[in-house]
């Protein structure tokens, strides 16, 4: 059995000590009761004798001019000469056994000053005042260590806690503030998914004649995907107008024109500008507005007027991140967004033959206090038919 | 302001009561022709007489039950049982006859009845002469206890202990006679039943009376040096206590400490602790501290009557660990 030998806390206001010499040698036999070490505190020399008979297995700290905190372990008594023993102790925090505790109350021995525990047997030691302050500000008491008597936390402490939490944080996580922007965002998407009775649609696309129409239209200018989109997604909406609706003060409003938001990532944040009056642009026109207002909403150099009046019909795509299908939060005051997935080979069956093929999968989110599933479904099945035949 | 010892603000309070009031008279062993053990009622008997100045014979089941058939037939008697230690030889008089007599007539009668008295440790008069009974009487329903600590207080208690309808044990203490404090000279009285803040502070409340009272002052003075911003407060009255200023103070400081000369066990803190206990438990920020005497018969030995008794430097002291 090891047993700790530790610095000897002599008298009520003794927080260190010195070694002035070992009375015993490692590996001696140290009879209990007998001199062991010789200890400075500060005006006057104790000679310590030893609680425990056994060999002095290990000497951590040699006689030396360097203070060392009481209860700090300075060496292991052992019953055999060669008995493993821990490897860099460095303040004893086991309870002292009661009959350890007798033979330290014992004439001359050393008083041993136990690790102040808030926690006695699983129940928090506080004071009823700090237990209500903890309450209200919020903070767990489990995390405050207390200073009052016996670890008892008490209102300071909670306060000094209170006070760490403002000026560092918790340890285990920052605080990130809320950027204006961040906030404007939070604000929308979750008005939005509070007010809005959202629900979805999705279609799987064939691309594979996009893919060839914007090859061959690339060669001049280069046309994307969602160019091809917009274009198509802007004609479609002219035969089903109530896409291009947005609710403003509790009003249906059904614009003349289509718009159509485009959902940009940029640096901090989303940023919904509006591409105006798509249904009657050609699709280089619209390819060109398309990268002009990309390239303004990176550089954050978008005007008021490009963000409309809110925005309508959204087109979100993540297609660029391989993302195969996703729904959307539909952006107030429009009713309807739509999310788009990347293009993909995939096999398909086309009569009864299985082949392979461009697919796209397209989600719509929709606002049902506005839009029917009916109505939903019609406007996507017209949309997936011209965008696969290139006609309308 | 004039400054009086505490003997002669409640020699005044005799004797502007007598004067203002032909119904009060004092009675009890040698407060006549040699003026009282303690001399508070010096000069008296000259100028009142034997009628309203009285020697009793050494009996003071005796002294008391005067004092409470007088008072049922319609005079303010004011008695003087010389030491404290002596009120077990009239606890039946003042228990049984003086604290319930009203109650069990109905209201028909009543007691307007002041029993003075002094205890308290501090000329080594040893077991049976320095004892501290309030706590006895606490538990009597139907009396007042009051212990003012000063000569101000001292005199607009007496007054109002003499006028008050019900037994009044009016406990004085020894070692406060000879010291001085302000005293204005015209009249005035001080209510039955509020307490007293000495001292304002923020860090923690002393709740304490009598002579401990000043020993509380001088170690609130001490530890305002060492940043420790202690309240004092002077209960004066114990019964009934004064939960409002004692509940306010401790809603401000969240720390209590008892400071009593009387024994611990069953002793004055015990109640008051136990109220605070009741009232403000979710005001406390650590367990509310008592420094009383020690449960031993007081020691003749001046050395040992010290060490019986709590001294500066064990406020200090206790101070220190519930603040730090």
């Amino acid at each position: 059995m090891i047993k700790e030998i530790i610095m000897p806390k002599l008298g009520e206001t003794m927080e260190e000590g010195y070694i002035v010499r070992w009375a015993k040698n490692e590996g001696d036999y140290v009879k209990k009761g007998e001199v062991l070490f010789e200890v400075m505190s500060d005006k006057t020399n104790f000679e310590i004798e030893s609680l425990y008979e056994g060999y002095l297995r290990k000497i951590l700290y040699p006689a030396s001019d360097t203070s060392i905190a009481v209860i700090t372990v300075i060496g292991y008594i052992t019953d055999k000469p060669d008995e493993e023993i821990p490897e860099k102790p460095q303040i004893s925090e086991k309870k002292v056994e009661p009959k350890q505790t007798e033979d330290a109350i014992s004439k001359e021995a050393p008083i041993i000053k136990q690790e102040k525990k808030s926690v006695d047997e699983g129940r928090i030691k506080v004071s009823p005042v700090a237990k209500k302050l903890a309450e209200e500000m919020g903070i767990s008491l489990s995390d405050i260590q207390g200073t009052g008597e016996g670890g008892r936390i008490e209102k300071k402490d909670v306060l000094y806690y209170a006070e760490i939490l403002k000026s560092q944080g918790n340890p285990q996580y920052e605080v990130m503030q809320w950027t204006p922007f961040r906030k404007i965002i939070a604000d929308k998407l979750t008005y939005s998914k509070q007010n809005i009775p959202h629900y979805y649609l999705s279609s799987r696309f064939l691309m594979d004649n996009i893919t060839k129409e914007k090859e061959k239209k690339s060669k001049e200018k280069k046309i994307t995907y969602t160019d091809f989109l917009i274009f198509w997604t802007a004609r479609t909406i002219k035969d089903f107008p109530l896409l291009n609706a947005a609710v403003v003060n509790n009003q249906i409003r059904l614009y003349k024109t289509i718009d159509i938001g485009l959902a940009i990532s940029i640096e901090d944040g989303l940023i919904v500008p509006i591409i105006k009056d798509v249904a009657n642009k050609t699709i280089e026109e619209i390819s060109s507005l398309r990268e002009n207002i990309v390239t303004r909403a990176k550089n954050k150099t978008l005007s008021k007027e490009d963000m409309g009046e809110g925005a309508r019909f959204v087109i979100s795509n993540l297609g660029m991140f391989g993302v195969k299908n996703f729904s959307a939060i539909i952006s107030p005051p429009g009713v309807a967004i739509m999310a788009v997935g990347t293009i993909e080979k995939e096999p398909i069956i086309k009569s009864n033959n299985i082949t392979i093929a461009e697919t796209m999968w397209v989600t719509l989110s929709l606002d049902h206090r506005i839009i029917d599933g009916t109505y939903g479904g019609k406007f996507l099945q017209t949309l997936q038919k011209r965008i696969e035949n290139l006609e309308i | 302001m004039r400054e009086i010892t505490y003997r002669q603000a409640l020699n005044e309070a005799l004797k502007e009561e007598m004067e203002r009031d032909s119904t009060v008279f004092s009675a009890g062993e040698d407060i006549a022709i040699y003026g009282g053990a303690y001399g508070v009622t010096a000069d008296l008997w000259k100028k009142f007489g034997d009628d309203r100045v009285k020697d009793t014979p050494i009996s003071e089941s005796a002294i008391v039950g005067i004092g409470i058939g007088a008072a049922m037939t319609g005079m303010r008697p004011v008695v003087e049982i010389m030491y404290i230690d002596f009120i077990p030889l009239c606890l039946e008089q003042i228990a049984n006859q003086a604290a319930k007599i009203r109650y069990m007539f109905g209201g028909k009668t009543k007691v307007p009845l002041t029993i003075r008295t002094e205890g308290g440790t501090g000329r080594s008069l040893g077991a049976h002469h320095s004892q501290s009974l309030e706590a006895w009487l606490l538990h009597i329903p139907g009396l007042k206890v009051v212990m003012p600590s000063t000569s101000y207080d001292a005199k607009g208690l007496l007054k109002s202990a003499i006028r008050d309808d019900n037994p009044v044990i009016f406990i004085e203490h020894k070692m406060l006679y000879n010291i001085k404090g302000p005293v204005p000279e015209e009249e005035y009285t001080i209510p039955i039943g509020i307490a007293d803040i000495k001292k304002e502070g923020k860090d923690v409340t002393i709740l304490s009376y009598s002579r401990m009272m000043l020993f509380s002052l001088e170690a609130a003075k001490i530890l305002e040096k060492d940043g420790i911003n202690v309240e004092v407060i002077d209960l004066r009255t114990l019964l009934p206590l004064d939960m409002e200023t004692i509940k306010k103070s401790i809603k401000k400081t969240n720390k209590v400490i008892i400071v009593e000369e009387d024994t611990k066990t069953g002793g004055t803190g015990a109640e008051v602790g136990m109220k605070i206990m009741e009232e403000c438990f979710d005001y406390l920020d650590a367990p509310i501290k008592r420094i009383a005497g020690a449960d031993v018969p007081m020691p003749k030995s001046p050395v040992l009557e010290k060490i019986a008794i709590p001294q500066i430097d064990d406020i200090i002291r206790e101070v220190k660990l519930i603040t730090s």
